[in-house]
C-alpha cells in the first residue's frame, strides 16, 4: 500500500484517538464511559498496529513519527497501576501495612540492632567517663528534674505536639530516603538516636531519677522508637536491593522494594501523630509515673498485637475427615 | 529512530509494539523546576505565614513560641514537597511545571506512574534537593536523566507533547517542478505502482543536491523508470532529459490518481 492510500485509508482513527486524548482529564480516562473506554483501547490498538505498519514500510516518514508520540501518549492513559482510592486506607490498615512490617522482619531486626548499638555505645560512653555528662546531657534536665518541674506539662502544649509530631514525620522520611545512599544516612540517624537514649538514661541512672526519666520516656517512646526502628528498616531495605539485586537488574530489584517500602514508611508514620501527641499531653503531665509506665506498656501491647497478628491469613483447621478416603499401602 | 534528536527509551507494548519515548532532558527538566518553584515557594511562605498568625494568637509562653517557630518552618517543608506530591498524584505525573514544558512522569514501563512510584520518588525528593546538588549531578551523569527518586520509583520523565501533528505529518513535501508541465502522454504508467510513485515524490521534492548527484540520481531513477514501463526501443521518452522525464511521468500519476 503506497503512502498516501495508507494516510487516506486510517487518518480517521488517528484523529480519533487525538481527539480521545484530549478529552482525558488529569492523566486518566476515569471521566468517560465504559463504551467510550473500550473505544479508545480499539483505537489505541489500532493506532499502534499501524505504527509497525509504517514501521516497516515507511520508516523516514513523518507519519511513522506522529504515529509513535501519538501511541506514547495514549498507552500511559490506558495501561496504569490500580488507582489510589480513599477506600483502600482501611484494609491498608487493618491488613496490607501489618503483612508488609512483617515481610520486612529482617531489615527492621538491622535497624532495631544499630538503635541498640548506638544505646549501649551512649550508655558505656558515659559509664566509663561520668566527667564527660555534662556535655553529653543538659544539665538544665538534672535541675528541672531535681527541682520537680519535669512532670508538671509543658506549655502551649498543642504546639508542642505539632512540632513533635512534623519532626518526627521529617526522621522517619528521612530515614526512607537515606536508603537511596545506600542506607548509611539512615544508619546514622539510628545509631544516634541509640546514642541520645543510651547517654541520657546513664547519666540520668548516675543521677537517680530513673523512674522520673522512664515515665517522661516510655508514654510516647514505645511508639515513636518503634516507627523510628521501621523507617530506618524501610532505608535499609532500599540500600540492600542496590548493593544486593540478585538476580534482578540494580534499578528494577529498587524499584520493587522501593513501592513497598514506601507504603511501609507512610503507613508508620502516620502513627507519629498518636506518638506526639502521647508526648505533649501524656509523657510530661502530671499524671503518677505508675499510670504513664502503664499507658506505654498499652500502647505497646496495641501496637504488637496488631502488627505481628493482624492480616493473617486464617489457618486451615486440621479436622478430622470422615469421608476421608482410606489410604491403601501400594 | 524516530524522535531524532532526543534521546529515547523504547518500551514493548502488550500488543508486541514499541514504542519509543523522548526522554526530557536536563535543561527543560530544571526549566520545569524552576517554574515549579515559582507555586512551591510562596505557598511555602503562605503556609508560614499562617502558621504563624495561629501560633502568635494562641501561644502563651516562650517554650510554646520556639515550638511554633520550628513547628511553622517544617511545615513550610512539608507543604513545599507535598506540592509536588500532590500535583503529580492528582495530575497523572505532571506537576504545572512539567504540563508547561510538555513533560510527564511514567514508569519505564510506559505506563502511568502510580500512587506508590510518585509517593518514592516525591519522599526521595528530600535526598535529592537537601543533598545538596545531588538530584543534578545524578541527573547529569545519569544516561536518561533520571534523579534518584526516579532511579528508585522504577519513573522516567518523558515529552508527552505531540512534536509532529497529524497534518504536518500527512501533507506530503512540497514537490519542486521545474516545468510543471505534464507533457505528452506516456504510455504504460498502469504498470508505476504507488511504491515508485512514493519514490519520485521523495526525488522531486529533495532540495539541497549538488547538480552532478541530482543528474546522476535523476539518470539513475529514470532507467528504472523506462524498464518498468517497458516502452519500445524507439520512444520519444526515451530521449528526453532525465529530470524532465521524471517530472511529467510524477505529473500524469499524479492527474490520474485525482
Amino acid at each position: 500500500m503506497s503512502l498516501d492510500a495508507f494516510i487516506a485509508e486510517r487518518q480517521g482513527r488517528w484523529a480519533a484517538l487525538e481527539a480521545a486524548i484530549k478529552t482525558a482529564k488529569r492523566g486518566r480516562l476515569r471521566n468517560q464511559s465504559a463504551s467510550d473506554i473500550e473505544r479508545f483501547g480499539l483505537l489505541l490498538r489500532q493506532a499502534s498496529s499501524d505504527l509497525a505498519i509504517a514501521r516497516r514500510d515507511h520508516p523516514d516518514a513523518p507519519i511513522t513519527e506522529y504515529l509513535n508520540t501519538l501511541c506514547a501518549r495514549a498507552h500511559p492513559l490506558l495501561y496504569r497501576g490500580s488507582p489510589w482510592r480513599i477506600g483502600a486506607v482501611g484494609p491498608f490498615f487493618a491488613t496490607a501495612l501489618p503483612r508488609s512490617f512483617r515481610a520486612a522482619w529482617p531489615y527492621i531486626v538491622a535497624s532495631l540492632a544499630l538503635m541498640v548499638i548506638g544505646f549501649i555505645a551512649g550508655w558505656v560512653a558515659v559509664d566509663l567517663r561520668p566527667d564527660l555528662r555534662a556535655s553529653l546531657v543538659p544539665p538544665s534536665l538534672f535541675d528541672e528534674m531535681a527541682r520537680g518541674q519535669i512532670g508538671t506539662g509543658v506549655q502551649d502544649a498543642p504546639f508542642a505536639a505539632a512540632f513533635i509530631i512534623q519532626n518526627n514525620i521529617r526522621v522517619a522520611l528521612i530515614c526512607f530516603a537515606g536508603g537511596m545512599l545506600l542506607g548509611i544516612p539512615t544508619a546514622l540517624v539510628l545509631l544516634t538516636n541509640g546514642w541520645m537514649l543510651g547517654t541520657v538514661a546513664a547519666a540520668v541512672r548516675l543521677g537517680g531519677y530513673d523512674v522520673q526519666f522512664w515515665s517522661l520516656i516510655v508514654p510516647h517512646g514505645v511508639l515513636e522508637l518503634s516507627v523510628i526502628v521501621i523507617s530506618g528498616g524501610t532505608g535499609l531495605m532500599l540500600g540492600d536491593a542496590i548493593l544486593r539485586p540478585g538476580q534482578l537488574r540494580r534499578g528494577e530489584a529498587l524499584a520493587r522494594v522501593a513501592v513497598r517500602a514506601v507504603l511501609l514508611v507512610l503507613g508508620a508514620a502516620s502513627l507519629l501523630v498518636i506518638a506526639g501527641t502521647l508526648e505533649a499531653f501524656v509523657s510530661p503531665s502530671a499524671l503518677p509515673d505508675g499510670a504513664k509506665l502503664a499507658i506505654g506498656a498499652a500502647v505497646g501491647v496495641l501496637l504488637y498485637s496488631w502488627l505481628l497478628l493482624a492480616g493473617r491469613s486464617p489457618r486451615r483447621r486440621r479436622s478430622f475427615q470422615f469421608d476421608r478416603p482410606a489410604e491403601t499401602p501400594a | 529512530m524516530e524522535s531524532g534528536q532526543f534521546d529515547t527509551i523504547s518500551v514493548r507494548t502488550s500488543d508486541n509494539v514499541t514504542l519509543g519515548y523522548s526522554i526530557a532532558g536536563l535543561g527543560s527538566r530544571l526549566v520545569a523546576q524552576i517554574l515549579d518553584n515559582l507555586v512551591a515557594v510562596p505557598l511555602a511562605l503562605v503556609a508560614i505565614l499562617l502558621y504563624g498568625g495561629v501560633a502568635s494568637a494562641f501561644v502563651t509562653s516562650s517554650e510554646g513560641a520556639g515550638f511554633a517557630g520550628a513547628g511553622a518552618g517544617f511545615f513550610a517543608a512539608f507543604v513545599y514537597f507535598g506540592y509536588f506530591f500532590v500535583a503529580e498524584a492528582v495530575t497523572g505525573g505532571k506537576t504545572p511545571g512539567k504540563s508547561a514544558m510538555g513533560l510527564r512522569v511514567i514508569r519505564l514501563d510506559g505506563s502511568a506512574a502510580d500512587f506508590g512510584a510518585l509517593a518514592v520518588r516525591n519522599v526521595i525528593r528530600i535526598v535529592d534537593v537537601v543533598v545538596v546538588l545531588i538530584g543534578i549531578v545524578v541527573m547529569f551523569f545519569q544516561p536518561q536523566t533520571r534523579r534518584l527518586g526516579d532511579l528508585g520509583a522504577g519513573t522516567i520523565v518523558v515529552r508527552d507533547r505531540a512534536m509532529v501533528t497529524l497534518a504536518s505529518a500527512v501533507a506530503p513535501p512540497p514537490v519542486i517542478l521545474r516545468t510543471p508541465d505534464a507533457g505528452p502522454a506516456i504510455d504504460g504508467l498502469d504498470r508505476i505502482g504507488g511504491f515508485e510513485r512514493d519514490a519520485l515524490r521523495v526525488f522531486l521534492s529533495r532540495q539541497g543536491l549538488s547538480p552532478k548527484l541530482r543528474a546522476d540520481l535523476a539518470a539513475d531513477i529514470a532507467r528504472r523508470v523506462l524498464d518498468r514501463l517497458q516502452l519500445p526501443p524507439g520512444a520519444p521518452e526515451r530521449f528526453w532529459p532525465p529530470e524532465l522525464f521524471i517530472e511529467r511521468v510524477y505529473l500524469q500519476l499524479d492527474q490520474r490518481h485525482r
